[in-house]
């Protein structure tokens, strides 16, 4: 326990300041010390899955297809930036950022699973680990004599996770995915953006957020898992993780209302539904204007977030609408689609000649809950995201100063941390290979000769 | 499904296949891998299999908010025993149903108590119990049932727990093996910590995620929110692996509970994916791309005759198999694409102007073909491709169905309701439903007969006094 002696004197929000203070995470022991996962992955779902059990401790071991590595370090925003070498067979290349935020704190090392002699590494590696994460088309594996139903007669205290689009059985289980995809036939990329009549179409999550999120929920089942295994039954297991299918699990009432009315759960833009007002609104000034930044230059947005009666009535009064706030003082008068289409146009109009500070800043003296639509590079310098550490600088052995997101929550006791971003392909196998396979210098040389590893 | 009359027709509309006509035709080889995997993990032998977490209790004491209510779900669908506590009179959620219309709302046949659907699909397998904490009464009842815990999950304002003598720093030293989490939009502490009210899109707002999605304003667009309340759902993700690792911690190591913290905005900024390393490269700000991709052409969503389509191909083998695909009714497209010297490199592909150029042609091919002609195609190429499904069209999509993606459940007080199941499908321990929410205070004398040996006359005295 963090109860320090002096513990009662201090302020609670001192105490958790201390208590969660992530300069502290290396002063802390980690949860999944000990753990050891194979990370057979490509792109994002698979990979972050695994990398968030790194961030907890577990030591992932990270193995992808020699030389060039896997397909996501080919990957970056508009072919720009990389991180270099690729490799130090191809030293010249650097890994694309798409790499980067789903692979921290791994060893990296390469073995072509297509060859016997890479397969027997896998399962002298499999052995010796407790989870392998997959998520090569259903059955590859099984093919090459490294799937679930091989690696559990090795060593049947293994977790074996495979993630992937739609599920290894089943009519569409041969169709390939990927998190743009999951998202539109899971059901909520036809619900988010506006609706025709405001002139929207159906729009997409921005991030790999199937693939991200997905692989949390894949991590999720595994440390479920393991206490399992470790708590009840010594035995491990096979979880398979469908993105489509997650995406599904998480509509709200759009599938009960579909049920129970026929009714099919539209677009509503950046309004809410349920609650009034509860919104995004344009405010009609840039809070730059006279950046050279495309980015910067556009109006500003704004979440106003005043849904209760009480709220509302201020939200008037610092607007200045007391038509509204006499039509619309009761909240099932306000939800009502036809109002809200009167009410947010409104408040639209009232921010025209404001930019989102002022917004916030008029709001915020009413007492109105309010949170500007932050871009990246206003996130990345707020002092509340520095100080959480959610944002923070790393020291990468390999690539220098970097800005990188911390790991996503807190544990006072064992809290997860970012060691390193990433290494180039295959910089691990000395060690990874020495240590678990029991490769001599000459071997490995060998090996990387005929391009096994 | 409606029908033209407005009556609502059963689901499935379309029966489901079974098994036999799924695999009908293959040969053994073929099917010998996905039968097996249907012997291991179809949801009809859930039952037969024990849960995960069935040793585990979980007090989840969060309202008006969701992140908390979606990590006790996970928790509970993976099999712990999960009490949602409420005020007396139940959680505002509860009342909440799209602009406000009754109609939609879930009718309790005994007591005629309504809820709505959002918080109903999030109550499933847990216990319904209602405790008033802003009485010290309340309050001591919690302390009580901190013994009985292993994890306590609330989400008042910051400090307001601590405040009332029932925060970690208290509870943590009635029951020293309790995991107490607190879950938020922007965390307890630090200078933008949460005022009471802040709920989802809250969250989404402040990491950057909002900003970054929807179309560039040079296309019409604006930043978007999601239509969920997304970073909840990913934010009590974190939430529940904090949890989870924390219980391991305990069981394996330290014997001892700890404090948990997760914000549905620091959620989403751990899964922004490049944005923060970008931005310290070069100054770059995330730009919005709509329904493209920064970083990988083809990938995209676009209008096609029937509604949106998307094709995704990030290598050469699929570049050439799409254009391919294309070719077959416009040679034009393919030979102007194959012949472009700018669209030969997979990164040369990337650049906007690129971008522009491949989807603008990849569209005169869509608008001729609907979503089912398109996906087609493409499959027999093996590209992966599907159209943007609505909720009506989630609900009958063959796979979806016939793997259980989406079901209906009899509830014992509101009827049918169709809901979307678990996703953690499993061989030993399968994550399950096993009942869709309870009217509130339902399971209130179970509970506190079980737990605290309430008796009648506690019943009576407490209720009268508005603690439970």
């Amino acid at each position: 326990m963090a109860t320090a002696p002096t513990a009662t004197k201090q302020s609670f929000e001192e105490f958790c300041r201390t208590t969660f203070d992530p300069k502290k995470e290396f002063g802390k022991p980690e949860a999944l010390k000990g753990v050891r996962v194979l990370s057979m992955t490509q792109y994002i779902l698979g990979p972050s899955c695994a990398s968030y059990l790194a961030e907890l401790g577990a030591e992932v071991i990270k193995i992808e297809a020699p030389r060039r590595g896997e397909a996501m370090r080919h990957t970056t925003p508009f072919n720009e930036p990389f991180l270099y070498p690729l490799s130090k067979w191809i030293p010249e290349r650097g890994t694309g950022l798409g790499f980067l935020g789903a692979n921290p704190n791994e060893y990296f090392i390469s073995v072509d699973f297509h060859r016997p002699e890479g397969q027997a590494i896998v399962k002298k590696l499999a052995a010796k680990s407790d989870v392998i994460v997959e998520n090569y088309r259903p059955g590859t594996f099984d093919r090459w004599g490294i799937g679930y139903r091989q690696i559990r007669e090795i060593n049947p205290r293994l977790v074996y996770c495979w993630l992937g689009g739609f599920g290894g059985w089943g009519p569409g289980r041969v169709r390939a995915s990927y998190d743009i995809l999951g998202q539109a036939q899971g059901g909520n990329f036809g619900m988010t953006g506006k609706p025709e009549f405001m002139g929207g179409t159906p729009s997409k999550h921005t991030i790999w957020l199937a693939d991200y999120w997905g692989g949390m929920m894949g991590a999720l089942q595994i440390l479920a898992a393991l206490y399992w295994r470790d708590k009840v039954s010594g035995e491990g297991t096979f979880t398979e993780y469908s993105q489509v299918h997650g995406v599904t699990r998480q509509l709200e009432y759009a599938l009960p209302l579909y049920g129970r009315h026929g009714i099919t759960r539209e677009r509503w833009g950046n309004w809410d539904t349920q609650l009034c007002v509860h919104g995004v609104i344009k405010t009609g000034k840039s809070s730059y204007p006279n950046s050279d930044n495309p980015q910067e230059q556009e109006e500003g947005y704004i979440l106003v977030s005043a849904y209760t009666d009480e709220a509302f009535a201020k939200l008037c009064q610092a607007t200045g609408n007391s038509a509204l706030a006499s039509k619309y003082g009761k909240t099932e008068e306000r939800v009502k689609a036809e109002s809200q289409v009167e009410i947010y146009p409104a408040l639209e109009k009232w921010a025209a000649d404001k930019t989102k500070e002022q917004v916030a800043s008029t709001l915020d003296a009413a007492g109105v809950n309010n949170q500007p639509v932050w871009n990246s590079k206003e996130v990345a310098s707020n002092p509340h995201w520095q100080e959480r550490g959610a944002v923070r600088w790393l020291d990468d052995p390999t690539f220098g100063d970097l800005l990188h997101q911390g790991p996503a929550y807190k544990l006072s006791e064992t809290p997860p941390r970012l060691k390193w971003a990433f290494k180039p392909v295959g910089a691990d196998n000395e060690y990874i290979l020495g240590k678990l396979a029991g490769f001599s210098p000459d071997d490995l040389r060998r090996l990387e000769e005929q391009e096994t590893i | 499904m409606a029908a033209a009359n407005g009556k609502v027709l059963p689901w499935p509309a379309v029966p489901t296949p079974t098994p036999e006509e799924v695999y009908a035709g293959l040969s053994d080889q073929a099917k010998d891998y996905p039968l097996f995997l249907e012997s291991i993990c179809r949801q009809e032998h859930n039952f037969e299999k024990p849960e995960a977490l069935s040793k585990i209790r979980v007090l989840d004491c969060t309202t008006t908010m969701t992140i908390g209510h979606w990590c006790s779900s996970q928790l509970a669908e993976l099999g712990a025993e999960v009490i949602q506590v409420e005020p007396p009179g139940g959680d505002p959620l509860r009342k909440l149903t799209p602009f406000g219309r009754k109609q939609y709302m879930f009718k309790d046949k005994d007591s005629g108590e309504e809820v709505g659907g959002h918080f109903l699909h999030e109550m499933r397998n847990k216990l319904s119990v209602t405790l008033n904490l802003a009485t010290e009464e309340g309050r001591n009842i919690l302390k009580q049932f901190a013994v009985h815990a292993d994890v306590i999950i609330e989400n008042a304002p910051p400090g307001q727990w601590d405040e009332w003598g029932i925060g970690y720093r208290q509870l943590s030293q009635i029951n020293p093996r309790l995991i107490y989490c607190w879950v938020g939009q922007l965390g307890q502490w630090g200078p933008r910590k949460d005022k009471p009210g802040n709920v989802e899109p809250t969250g989404q707002a402040a990491c950057g995620f909002v900003h970054g999605t929807g179309d560039p304003k040079e296309f019409g667009g604006v930043p978007t929110r999601s239509a969920l309340w997304m970073a909840d759902h990913v934010g009590g993700t974190t939430a529940a692996m904090g949890i989870l690792a924390a219980l391991l911690y305990r069981e394996n190591v330290s014997g001892k509970g700890q404090f948990v913290e997760a914000t549905s905005a620091e959620a989403i900024i751990r899964i922004l994916d490049y944005s923060w390393a970008w931005h310290s490269m070069d100054g770059s700000i995330r730009p919005r791309f709509g329904n493209w991709d920064l970083a990988i052409n083809i990938y995209a969503v676009n209008p096609c005759k029937d509604g949106y389509m998307m094709v995704g191909g990030g290598h050469d083998r699929l570049w050439y198999r799409i254009w391919r695909v294309v070719g077959d009714e416009y040679p034009a497209v393919e030979d102007e694409i194959l012949g472009d010297p700018n669209l030969r490199e997979v990164a040369d592909r990337l650049a906007m102007n690129q971008q522009i150029k491949t989807y603008t042609l990849l569209c005169e091919w869509l608008k001729d073909n609907s979503r089912a002609d398109a996906e087609r195609k493409l499959s027999k190429q093996q590209v992966a491709s599907g159209g943007v499904l609505y909720v009506n069209e989630v609900a009958e999509y063959t796979h979806f169905k016939y793997r259980g993606h989406v079901a209906e459940t009899e509830s014992p007080h509101y009827g049918k309701i169709l809901y979307g199941t678990t996703p953690f499908i499993q061989h030993k321990t399968p994550g399950r439903m096993k009942w869709l929410g309870r009217p509130t205070g339902y399971d209130n004398q179970d509970v506190y007969r079980r737990l605290l040996g309430f008796t009648r006359e506690d019943f009576s005295r407490l209720e009268k006094a508005k603690v439970i």
